[in-house]
């Protein structure tokens, strides 16, 4: 993959400001990582799932140089839920708890 | 009111108190970013224990404070009209309960809090590493959910001013134990290994019911006051 891809991160409610960053695998690779293990999922088995996963959502962005946040965690949990479900809401929603 | 009767008040005061989901969420979301982050079982038990100590610590000291402004206000005996407000908040506060509880049109179990309340508690959750660090955020979390305890309080604290000296002390500690059952419920689930995705699913499934349950017991004690306090005192004074 050549061209950097930049991930639009929705800074407040009113989406008023923007930023762009740009796209960490390795942060995604982590955060699965963590959803996955909270989930249950033996510490092998998660990163292997986190591996995966990080794979098809860098393959998903190839022809996409800008995405936003939002979109990026909604494709991870879509292809995450092919591999464990729980570990899939949880990366989904821990956002919303509280 | 004898003191039997004193008791299951404080008790269904603590229960409504405890069926509060903010100190819960935070309490989860805490809990799994520990098991998420690989800490050891140890660690997620040292953490919990601190979280639910703070969260007693500051339900004790609100709840000393509100009888110590009780016993100020109403030194010579608590008055009709004081019985009648506490009611009426009760009654208020669990009707707002069953309107406004959750945020309503979203995913998850987000409550009615301002966003930047829960936003900054959800990073400390995230960020809480140290034991007396989970203690701290114990004390935090009782403040914030504040509006949705004082009536509780309120009622517990009249209450305890109508026992004796002893039971007092026995009423306080009864109060502080029950409202951290919800908490102590979860730290045996996240201990004994149930996956915190499971627990965070069960609540979300609930909260409509949990948002019943905490309204209608809100508004059950607000009535049971309002019955036991103010209108047999006033059908008594006629």
């Amino acid at each position: 993959m050549d061209t950097p891809i930049h991930v639009l991160k929705r800074q407040n409610k009113k989406r008023i400001r923007q930023a762009l960053e740009p796209f960490d695998r390795e942060k995604l690779h982590k955060s699965i990582t963590v959803a996955c293990i909270s989930s249950g999922a033996p510490t092998g088995q998660a990163e292997s799932i986190a591996r995966k996963v990080t794979d098809e959502v860098l393959s998903w962005l190839e022809k996409r140089p800008e995405v936003t946040s939002a979109d990026l965690r909604r494709i991870a949990a879509a292809r995450l839920k092919t591999y464990h479900p729980d570990a899939s809401y949880l990366y989904e929603n821990h956002r919303s708890i509280l | 009111m004898d003191t039997f009767s004193s008791l299951a008040i404080l008790g269904l005061a603590a229960l409504v108190h405890a069926s509060f989901q903010l100190s819960i969420g935070v309490m989860t979301l805490m809990s799994g970013h520990a098991i998420g982050t690989k800490k050891s079982r140890a660690k997620l038990f040292r953490l919990s224990a601190a979280y639910i100590t703070g969260a007693g610590v500051m339900t004790l000291l609100l709840l000393s404070l509100t009888v110590l402004i009780s016993i100020h206000l109403f030194n010579g005996g608590i008055p009709l009209i004081a019985w009648t407000v506490c009611a009426g908040l009760t009654l208020g506060i669990g009707i707002a309960i069953w309107l406004f509880y959750y945020r309503r049109h979203k995913k998850g179990t987000e409550l009615w809090i301002p966003r930047a309340f829960a936003h900054h508690l959800t990073e400390r959750s995230k960020a809480t590493k140290q034991s007396v660090e989970a203690f701290s955020l114990g004390l935090v979390t009782v403040i914030a959910e504040i509006i949705f305890i004082i009536p509780s309080l309120i009622v517990a604290a009249l209450t305890l001013l109508q026992l004796e000296g002893s039971w007092q002390l026995a009423g306080l500690a009864l109060y502080t134990i029950i409202s951290l059952l919800g908490l102590i419920i979860i730290w045996g689930l996240t201990g004994s290994g149930h996956s915190i995705s499971k627990i965070q699913k069960w609540r979300e499934n609930n909260k409509k019911f949990l948002q019943f349950a905490a309204g209608s017991a809100l508004i059950v004690l607000g009535f049971f006051i309002y019955v036991n306090q103010v209108v047999s005192i006033a059908a008594g004074a006629l």
